[in-house]
């Protein structure tokens, strides 16, 4: 065998005594991450060796809670500390760089210049009163015209978390500070730089690392490539601040199937095993959490395959149902969160537009589904119904209402 | 007179502005602004008081449980529930292990780098930094592995993280080997905070943004298999702090000694209270509930809250009890002369109050000084009082609590909180474990009311966090939020008087005021 060429990155795994095999291992593991078969391991490995400079990126933060960049310090691999010093050169990124002031707004400054470099955006991009910008303003600039200057010139943007990609619950109803997404933005703006949306509340930090090694290793750092050889799924939603139209490019491996399809408690779902009080027995069992508002059928992402916390566990193992933050206007669409939905008219009539037609299919199989096991359930005599169904959301009776309809 | 201006102030949660006028080399005058709004509280109202336990958690991402806790408080108290014992214990345990990571996070990853220098840890000798972290006490790691890559990192040009920083300012004055060690474990505690979030994560579902504390009790059952789980990374993260994040501490402290002399601020501290104990009484929590001026007790309630907007932009009413609280935003402008911060000016009995483990030691410590026993007759933990007694004789200044009231004093408070938590944590895992033994344990109650007020005052890792919350026929009528940060970084009030950390800032020598890091440091010391 030929002598390889090996990059920093490889070097440094080898000094820091990751083998070969361990190597080839996570490299496998981000190629299914990917989507793609686990044969694809040798181009993500070779691609890996190759090496090269770090690729410069600008992780922005806007209407933010700082949960994202928290969530990104919990991933498991590649580990923090890699990716700031062996995968990219993070020239900005408020919430762990050293510097501050006007020595951190030289680094965007220059990284804008030189070119070249993705864009992370966490949190809601904020329109403010009067779409003048005015709810956040860094170094006496809006945070829009930030996020202006540095998308431009990007290569792309990764819009990580609900609130990045369409204003997360700072835009839920009535919305007070202006907050709308990343895409729907730059929509607004005339920006055309390719915006890939990482959904959930947080965004799920294994999902961040498996796009920005696709974007390195597999697309050869490549806008073109990147679009043309990423599998993505297309969704669009009315965004009701801009009052625009809105098409969200997700990548598929995150959003082609509902959190029910892969529970680990569906099986009590079949069998009509309900948890019907936090707390209980049944939640002991492990029972399906359904009846207590579970989102999990109308939510399209891969949570109970990935799982949270370097795969300890995720929302629905703790004993929570799904609130659905995964889902697009989320707060607006699941709340209230522990009321079940008495329609399962899944991304039509609620507005919960989810990614892909599959939505429809599934929704119409799953709501047959827990029509015949509610049924099943009663007649088996399990204790308690668990919480009353909602005829209509809040603001839509009360839009109605304002419209002259009825209630 | 020079203006410096540090925006954005970085390696905190959020956005924030520091002014300073620097006269001499020393600031004379401060100004703290909050640049963000996102207008939560009015997102609530007509929801159900379940969605604010979820939506609130997301003001902060860096301290979610402690505002969902804050959240299901104010409706338990609103709807009169009693949470059961089990889920209590299930809080406590959900409440430490976000203190825990907090803490770790924000000494070695945020605050760190205003003392440590890791561009000069490139030039330390290794037998010299084994040697060192062998006399400190401190934890040893491949210290020659760890070089050789950083040298490797700052031998390819960029800087990623580290970039643009004056790292030849004359404040870093650590020698080499310190900041070796002090960087080997910065990069071990990126691991060790994870760990800590694995507890969250197998109690909570995930961090950030716990799922299970619901009004009412906890949605999580801790069945036998998830207790080795969480009693052995608990076990795990309190050895990294005892040691690294105390002997680190210890290491440093003597090579920054003269910021024991300024950066105390106003000196009012206050305490809502944190880890509940079986009473549910906020006096008898764990680190209780209080308020001192200067180093005086004082009894304290959410009743003696008042928030101030003349130098806020907002035109609601100002002087408000958050209870009646409003929240209507109206921007002017950044002017420091009038209005120029998103913060609103909170008082407590009418005074700035500083809040965060500062404030939480202090009470704590003075409420043992006058009797009182924090851990009942448990073995073996290391109370607020012990710790500070125990570190002012190791730094030679036994006797002097007062020096605590001071930048020095405010990062150790935070350390040396970390280790009681620490302690506390074992505690809570085994009161858990009696529970469970007794096979009685309950986890979850419902409300028996659809209408009521309530207040949940608790403390997350960074200070006192406060919700308030009025409810009729099971929909939120009235929602206030007193975060941690508000307090601290409260703007000027009605009567002109500074907020906390304007008050800090005061004093605060500047030897360069084109690369303001003292400045910087007294910020990061209220972990904003």
């Amino acid at each position: 065998m030929a002598k390889e060429e090996h990059g920093a990155l490889y070097d440094l795994l080898a000094v820091r005594g990751v083998s070969r095999r361990d190597f080839m291992k996570y490299c496998g593991t981000i190629a299914v991450m990917l989507g793609l078969s686990e044969a694809a391991a040798p181009e993500i490995a070779s691609a890996i060796e190759k090496g090269a400079a770090l690729k410069p990126a600008l992780w922005l933060n806007g209407g933010s809670c700082t949960g994202c960049t928290e969530s990104m310090a919990q991933v498991d691999t590649p580990d923090v500390a890699t990716i700031v010093l062996e995968l990219l050169s993070l020239n900005y990124f408020e919430t762990i760089m050293a510097a501050a002031g006007e020595q951190a707004e030289k680094n965007i400054t220059d990284t804008v210049a030189a070119g070249g470099y993705l864009l992370i955006y966490e949190g809601s991009v904020m329109m403010g009163q009067d779409r003048l910008g005015n709810t956040l303003l860094v170094n006496g600039k809006t945070g829009i015209a930030i996020l202006e200057e540095v998308a431009a010139k990007a290569d792309a943007v990764i819009a990580v978390g609900a609130c990045a990609v369409d204003g997360g619950w700072v835009a839920a109803k009535p919305n007070p500070a202006g907050a709308t997404g990343v895409q729907s933005y730059l929509n607004e703006v005339g920006i055309a730089t390719p915006v890939v949306n990482i959904p959930c509340c947080p965004m799920n930090p294994e999902w961040v690392v498996a796009m920005v090694v696709q974007w390195l290793k597999v697309a050869d750092n490549d806008p073109a490539t990147f679009l043309a050889k990423t599998a993505l799924a297309q969704t669009t939603y009315s965004d009701d601040f801009t009052g625009n139209d809105v098409t969200l490019n997700y990548p598929e491996y995150i959003v082609s199937q509902t959190i029910h399809d892969n529970c680990p408690r569906r099986g009590h779902f079949e069998n009509g095993e309900f948890v019907t009080e936090f707390g209980s027995e049944e939640e002991a069992k492990g029972y399906c959490l359904y009846k207590l508002g579970c989102k999990g059928p109308q939510t399209f992402t891969q949570c109970p395959v990935t799982r949270w916390n370097r795969s300890v566990s995720w929302c629905v193992q703790s004993g929570a149902p799904c609130i659905g933050c995964g889902g697009l206007n989320w707060v607006d669409n699941n709340t209230p969160f522990f009321k079940r939905l008495s329609s399962m008219e899944m991304g039509t009539a609620l507005g919960n537009v989810q990614p892909g037609s599959v939505a429809a299919v599934v929704g119409g199989v799953a709501a047959a589904a827990l029509i015949a096991h509610g049924i099943a359930n009663k007649a088996a005599g399990r204790r308690g119904e668990g919480p009353e169904t909602e005829e209509m959301k809040e603001y839509d009776r009360k839009k109605l209402a304002k419209k002259g309809g009825e209630k | 007179m020079t203006r410096t201006v540090i925006d954005p102030v970085t390696r905190i949660e959020g956005h924030m502005r520091v002014e300073v006028e620097v006269q001499d080399n020393v600031v004379v005058d401060a100004w703290v602004s909050g640049t963000m709004y996102r207008g939560m509280e009015t997102v609530l109202l007509d929801r159900s008081p379940e969605d604010a336990f979820y939506v609130t958690q997301r003001i902060c991402g860096v301290c979610p449980i402690s505002h969902s806790h804050a959240s299901a408080q104010a409706t338990e108290d609103a709807l009169g529930i009693q949470i059961p014992e089990g889920g209590r214990l299930v809080r406590n345990i959900l409440e430490a292990a976000q203190f825990l990571h907090s803490h770790i996070l924000w000494f070695y990853n945020l605050a760190a780098l205003d003392y440590v220098n890791p561009v000069n840890a490139l030039s330390a000798n290794i037998a010299d930094t084994y040697a060192l972290a062998e006399a400190a006490g401190t934890r040893v790691a491949d210290f020659g592995a760890i070089q050789k890559r950083l040298t490797a990192f700052a031998q390819n040009g960029q800087l990623s993280i580290l970039t643009g920083h004056y790292w030849d300012h004359p404040g870093y004055v650590l020698p080499p080997e310190l900041d070796l060690i002090a960087t080997a474990h910065y990069l071990e505690a990126l691991e060790i905070q994870a760990v800590a979030n694995e507890i969250v994560a197998i109690v909570a579902g995930k961090f950030s943004h716990p799922m299970t504390s619901v009004p009412g009790g906890t949605a999580f059952v801790p069945t036998v298999d998830k207790l080795d789980d969480i009693l052995f990374r608990f076990l795990r993260v309190k050895d990294f702090i005892d040691t690294a994040l105390i002997p680190d501490t210890l290491a440093i402290a003597p090579f920054i000694l003269e910021t024991a002399g300024y950066g105390g601020g106003c000196g009012n501290f206050l305490s809502w209270g944190v880890f509940e104990q079986s009473s549910l009484v906020p006096e008898d929590r764990y680190l209780p509930r209080g308020f001192a001026q200067g180093l005086t007790p004082e009894t304290v309630s959410p009743d003696d809250v008042t928030e101030y907007v003349e130098h806020s932009w907002y035109d609601s009413a100002s002087g408000l009890n958050p209870k009646n609280g409003e929240t209507h935003i109206a921007f002017t402008g950044y002017n420091v002369d009038d209005k120029y911060s998103y913060g609103k000016a909170v008082r407590c009995k009418e005074l700035p109050a500083e809040v965060g483990p500062l404030s939480r030691m202090v009470v704590a410590y003075l409420a043992e000084k006058g009797g009182q026993k924090l851990v009942g007759d448990v073995a073996g933990v290391r109370t607020p009082a012990a710790l500070i007694d125990s570190t002012l004789e190791a730094l030679g200044v036994a006797g002097h609590p007062e020096i605590l009231v001071s930048l020095l004093g405010r990062v150790a408070a935070r350390n040396l909180e970390a280790a009681y938590v620490a302690d506390l944590s074992l505690v809570f895992v085994n009161d858990l474990i009696a529970a469970l033994k007794g096979g009685d344990a309950q986890f979850w109650k419902a409300a028996e009311t659809k209408t009521g007020e309530g207040v949940g005052a608790w403390e997350a890792p960074r200070g006192s966090v406060a919700h308030w919350i009025g409810i009729e026929k099971g929909k939120i009528s009235q929602y206030q939020i007193v975060a941690p940060t508000t307090w601290d970084i409260a703007p000027r009030d009605a009567k002109g008087v500074l907020g906390p950390m304007e008050q800090a800032l005061i004093g605060t020598p500047v030897a360069d005021p084109e690369r303001p890091l003292e400045p910087l440091r007294i910020a990061h010391s209220f972990d904003p």
